[in-house]
């Protein structure tokens, strides 16, 4: 397992869309592994692998504040979204320190491809809803950038803690 | 403690670098504090403390939080995972910092880290942990695998490796060393002379250095209260060289005389080289090797601070036999390639890495390696053969194929040792040094003559 580098908004790999992985090979296990790790080294809830530069249709999703629980898909796609929306701030590790305002579906249905090639399909509210429809957008080079309403704005300092007992 | 958020970050970092493939901890923590060198002295030992430690003491550390966290340390993010076991560290075995210090500054690094939703765990967790701190009961030794884990932080395959070759109270104590505070161990370049070696000392002395003595060898001594090595005259003139007592005797071991020729195999970072040149004097010759050029560089720093010429260093896999060396040299050094369990207590990570898969893998190399350093010694000339490891498969058995497969005969140690290391072993050839026995790394010696 290793770091991979995240590639940053004006990275050109950002805007292309990937292809998508017709069997999962060793490379593409040790590219899996290494978003994981990557992803939870940058305390990421999602990480596309065109992130990582690499132009195929993977994404890892981990909402979890503690627990690793990492969600791979492989050639996913969106079957259902809500008609109840949720707006809100978004942020993306190719686009660090900032933040936007951005609505999702509250509620998105999905279907995706294991590590094992088994197709499953998996339902996600609120956050775990907004992480799938923004991973699943850089596979087709969207950032959300482009859909923020509004204006991008600093992440907020980390503020002083107070520590109750 | 201005500056404490930062070092406590830059642990943080360390710790999760290490963690790398291919990473080594004592590498990691020399290249931030090359990297730091303005830090104080005192923040640079809470680093290396602290990232030891928590490196170190990691299962016993994992056992404390997995009482008090719902989620368990196997199946939390690497992070967050990181950041407690720091802080659990600290509450046990760094009494300088207040508890209520160690929960706030782990609540703050969680957040700058961008757990902001976790200031309740954190704080939760380690609250819990402070408070039932007194209470807290680890496994007894009727449970000795989990008693060796936790009490003593020995992951379970080199704990039931060793309970199967030494038994509960001896691995107890090899286990106990590896957690003592190893100190550094240097050998004076006095070339025998009281002269020299006082004015080595004073030197020292001068330099606000803490000189012991060192166990075994007059010329081996322990330094404390250096800054920074690199800075100390003595040092940089090539004064002394950094090299465990062990290794020293090793060297000692093959017995090398004014003018001999003498090849050392796996030489980097070439303490024993260093040593065999001092022995041979300019009348004779070191031949240093060792795998990569990166290694052979090391040995080359290391050749030209000390100011000798007479050696010349190759990189070479001595694995491949090399027909211009056969029945060449005086005494060949065979330092091999090992699994490094003697130097666990230097190098924390070795214990999480050891697995039986690699085993034979070792043995395989170390006997391809043997076989090309017994070729290489002239008839009547010496092998010396070392580790730096406690395993059976990689000592004692490998004696018995240099004697039976290669026909080298086995010498007695005995001449070149202290007699406090006296023993049967010795006398017929070979010397397992166990930390928690002996005082110093764990090694293996054995020295064979080639008719």
């Amino acid at each position: 397992m290793a770091l991979r580098n995240i590639r940053e908004i004006g990275d050109r790999v950002l805007e292309k869309t990937c292809r998508p992985v017709a069997e999962v090979t060793p490379k593409i296990v040790d590219l899996v592994n290494d978003m994981v790790e990557t992803m939870y080294e940058a305390n990421g809830v999602g990480l596309a692998a065109p992130q990582v530069g690499i132009l195929k249709r993977i994404v890892v999703i981990d909402v979890d504040p503690v627990e690793a629980n990492p969600i791979i898909m492989i050639n996913p796609e969106i079957l259902e979204v809500s008609e109840e929306t949720q707006t809100g701030d978004e942020g993306c590790l190719s686009v660090p320190g900032k933040a936007g305002q951005v609505t999702r579906p509250m509620k998105v249905k999905a279907r995706a491809q294991d590590i094992n090639m088994e197709t499953y399909e998996i339902e996600g509210e609120g956050l775990l809803a907004r992480a799938i429809c923004h991973e699943l957008d850089h596979l087709d080079g969207i950032l959300y950038v482009t859909k923020v309403e509004g204006e991008l704005h600093g992440m907020e300092a980390p503020e002083d803690v107070e520590i109750e007992d | 403690m201005a500056n404490a958020v930062n070092i406590r970050e830059l642990a943080l970092l360390s710790l999760l670098e290490m963690q790398q493939e291919g990473k080594q901890s004592h590498r990691v923590i020399r290249g931030v504090l090359d990297k730091y060198q303005y830090l104080p002295k005192q923040d640079r030992a809470f680093f290396t403390r602290l990232c030891q430690g928590t490196l170190e003491y990691r299962p016993q550390l994992d056992y404390i939080l997995n009482q008090y966290s719902s989620v368990k340390t196997k199946k939390m993010k690497p992070v967050i995972r990181e950041i407690l076991r720091m802080a659990v560290y600290q509450l046990y075995y760094m009494d300088q910092v207040p508890d209520s210090a160690v929960v706030n500054e782990a609540v703050k690094l969680a957040m700058k880290k961008g757990f902001k939703s976790l200031k309740g765990f954190v704080n939760g967790v380690l609250r819990t942990a402070v408070r039932d701190k007194g209470n807290l009961k680890f496994p007894g030794p009727d449970q000795p695998l989990k008693y060796l884990e936790v009490q003593y932080a020995m992951p379970e395959y080199l704990a039931d490796k060793w309970l199967k070759a030494y038994g509960l109270e001896q691995t107890a104590k090899i286990c106990q060393a590896f957690l003592e505070e190893k100190p550094l161990t240097v050998r004076l370049r006095d070339h025998g002379s009281q002269e020299e070696k006082e004015a080595i000392l004073q030197e020292l002395e001068e330099a606000g250095v803490e000189v012991l003595p060192a166990p075994y060898l007059e010329m081996a001594r322990i330094l404390k209260g250096y800054n920074t090595l690199q800075y100390l005259p003595a040092f940089y003139e090539g004064k002394l060289q950094v090299q465990d007592v062990s290794s020293m005797l090793a060297v000692e071991c093959a017995g090398i005389q004014p003018g001999q020729k003498v090849l050392d195999l796996c030489a980097a970072p070439g303490g024993k080289t260093i040593l065999a040149a001092d022995r041979t004097g300019e009348s004779g010759s070191v031949l240093s090797r060792d795998l990569t050029d990166y290694k052979t560089e090391l040995i080359r720093d290391n050749l030209e601070r000390c100011n000798i010429h007479h050696v010349k260093t190759e990189a070479r896999d001595a694995a491949i036999s090399d027909p211009a060396l056969l029945d060449q040299m005086d005494v060949v050094i065979a330092d091999v390639p090992c699994s490094g369990y003697g130097v666990i207590g230097r190098k924390p990570d070795i214990k999480y890495r050891a697995s039986l898969e690699n085993q034979q893998e070792l043995v395989d190399l170390q006997r391809a390696i043997l076989k090309n350093a017994a070729s290489y010694v002239k008839p009547g000339g010496v092998l010396l053969f070392s580790t730096c490891t406690i395993a059976e498969e990689e000592n004692e058995n490998n004696v018995r194929f240099i004697r039976e497969e290669l026909g080298l005969k086995s010498e007695s140690l005995d001449p070149y040792l202290p007699e406090e290391l006296h023993c049967a072993s010795t006398q017929e050839g070979y010397l397992q040094l166990l930390p928690g026995t002996h005082s110093c790394d764990g090694f293996f010696v054995s020295r064979f003559r080639k008719c």
